[in-house]
């Protein structure tokens, strides 16, 4: 019932507002909602910390912006990116994933600022700061669609698989050894789960979101900077996912969407919405610990126990 | 009684630093029987619980399970191998229902690929369909199935520490490791615990268990093993450890003196 209503909600808003503005910020809000899906892979069911998620996002987007509009078939970009960021997470994880504890975090700091660097000063192929503009857009099967309400349903669609995707590897062996992994390392290993390839697999999962949405972002938005993958972009998207709740399904959108939009909405404060942004953010984390999802199953739990 | 042993350790040794905690330990376990490890805190129980089933590795020796040398295999290898095993400290997985947690265990055995999950197809459904249906057959056995869909972390200790069996079960082992499996429960959970363990036996399994409680011991074990300081100094059925000498002295005696 509650999907349903708001799978309709969701289909609805470009009927509600033809404000090119706001459906922008939306489909960068559904961006990052695939972003923080991939984010919770590693870190809200695995427990790694990883910070290069941004750098995930970054590398997909580049090189669709680059395959592009070095004249590839549009159809081949997914695939580019997605191989790429595949081999980036794997050459970061297997290494570092063995270890426990903090490998992860520290490692993945440094590639997210080997990358945002490499985007910074290869300025013959990236553009530099200035960034790449007049990307090729989405081209499939001779539709081309135009215009950010079209955009929007294929944004909505593509979240619609991750999210589904997302469910079913929870609710499979990989995405119970994944939770188990988080849980209890060594308990998991005795249960007969491979802890280091649930890890490699839940990071290298998680980095091909990352870089699906990234070749979405450069197709729809048709610019790239780097701005939008620095480590801030990193930070953001682990707070949408903490703000939202770890390891909950609806929680990585809700958190995507809230933080994408709340800054937005907050504009007419100047320079004072970061401190009304920042105290919002730890009010729910003081509150709801599980994050915004987890308000939801809080209010029936105090309703069971008045009862 | 069969008498291959299925499990064979000789030598197990385990230093930590200065301290041996375990010294050259040698342990033949018969296949099918309870065989009872104990010994006073710190004797080395749970540091040879921990070599047998890889959580951590001793420094040198040779470990084999039905045959197979498991000498520094990593923990997820040997449980496959079928050995399975507690914790004295509860380690169950308390994002996961109850269902989920066996299920963990229970899908040790079945390989599936990222396809098959995403698309979901009929072979895959068979395969988790397989899971559950394991999964629950060992919470029945440990008497949990009503809580099937409650949140792990929502049991009561003596049930989570049932939970923990039913996990090990579920991966169909040919051993069972109990690290201390009655800490922290009354006489009643104790007791039920016993029932338990007695049935595991008329399944075939053999268990090998460490505690604290000599009382409790003795009554289901076949075998018993004594450990002191890391060293084995006696072995036999319970009523041969019971009039050893060197136990009463190492061990009895010490608890005697404390009580």
């Amino acid at each position: 019932m509650l999907p349903a209503l708001c799978a309709a909600a969701a289909l609805a808003i470009p009927l509600a507002t033809g404000d090119a503005y706001i459906i922008q910020l939306l489909n960068i809000a559904i961006l990052n909602a695939i972003v923080v899906l991939g984010l919770n892979f590693a870190t809200g069911w695995t427990g790694q910390i990883n910070f290069g998620q941004a750098a995930f996002y970054g590398l997909g987007a580049y090189t669709t912006a680059l395959a592009a509009k070095a004249g590839l078939p549009w159809i081949a970009t997914p695939l580019l990116s997605a191989i790429v960021v595949m081999i980036a997470s794997l050459a970061l994880g297997v290494p570092t994933l063995r270890l426990r504890t903090y490998y992860l975090a520290m490692t993945t700091i440094g590639f997210g600022e080997i990358v945002r660097l490499v985007i910074v000063h290869w300025e013959p192929v990236t553009g530099g700061t200035s960034g790449l503009r007049a990307i090729p857009g989405i081209s499939l099967f001779g539709l081309k669609p135009e215009g950010e309400i079209a955009h929007y349903y294929i944004l909505l669609a593509a979240l619609v698989l991750a999210l589904l995707v997302a469910a079913r590897i929870r609710h499979s062996s990989l995405g119970r050894a994944m939770i188990a992994t988080k849980n209890s390392e060594i308990a998991a290993e005795q249960s007969g789960v491979d802890t280091t390839r649930t890890k490699v697999l839940a990071f290298m999962i998680g980095a091909v979101y990352a870089g699906l949405a990234g070749c979405l972002y450069a197709s729809s938005i048709r610019f790239v900077s780097p701005d939008s993958f620095s480590g801030t972009q990193a930070i953001l998207l682990m707070t949408m996912l903490i703000v939202g709740g770890m390891g909950s399904i609806v929680g990585c959108v809700i958190g995507a969407v809230a933080l994408t939009l709340l800054p937005e909405a907050l504009r007419f404060l100047g320079q004072w919405y970061l401190v009304l942004y920042g105290l919002g953010v730890i009010v729910v984390i003081v509150l709801a610990p599980g994050g915004l999802a987890s308000i939801a199953s809080m209010v029936r739990l105090r309703e069971r126990r008045a009862r | 009684m069969s008498a291959s042993p299925i499990i064979t350790a000789r030598g197990v040794t385990r230093r930590f630093g200065g301290l041996t905690a375990l010294d050259a330990v040698d342990l033949d376990v018969d296949s099918g029987i309870v065989q009872a490890i104990i010994g006073p805190n710190g004797s080395g129980k749970t540091t040879l619980l921990n070599a047998l089933s890889g959580a951590s590795h001793a420094d040198a020796g040779s470990i084999t399970i039905d045959g197979k040398e498991i000498f520094r295999l990593k923990p997820h290898r040997i449980a496959r191998l079928g050995l399975a095993r507690t914790f004295q400290t509860i380690r169950i997985f308390t994002d996961l229902s109850v269902l989920e947690n066996v299920e963990v265990a229970a899908g040790c055995h079945t390989r599936t690929s990222l396809l098959d999950i995403v698309v979901s197809n009929a072979r895959q459904k068979q395969r988790e369909a397989e899971i559950e249906h394991r999964s629950r057959e060992a919470l029945e056995i440990v008497g949990l199935a009503g809580r099937a869909d409650d949140r792990a972390a929502q049991l009561p200790y003596a049930q989570q520490r049932l939970l923990e069996i039913a996990r090990a079960l579920a991966s169909r082992p040919s051993v069972l490791l109990l690290d201390e499996p009655a800490a922290g429960m009354n006489m009643t959970e104790s007791m039920m615990l016993l029932d338990t363990i007695a049935k595991l036996k008329a399944r075939g399994i053999t268990i090998l268990l460490v505690e604290h409680n000599v009382r409790l011991v003795m009554g289901i074990s076949d075998r018993v093993a004594v450990l002191d300081f890391g060293r084995k100094i006696a072995e036999g059925t319970p009523a041969e450890v019971q009039r050893n000498a060197l136990v009463i002295e190492a061990y009895l005696g010490r608890r005697h003196r404390h009580a």
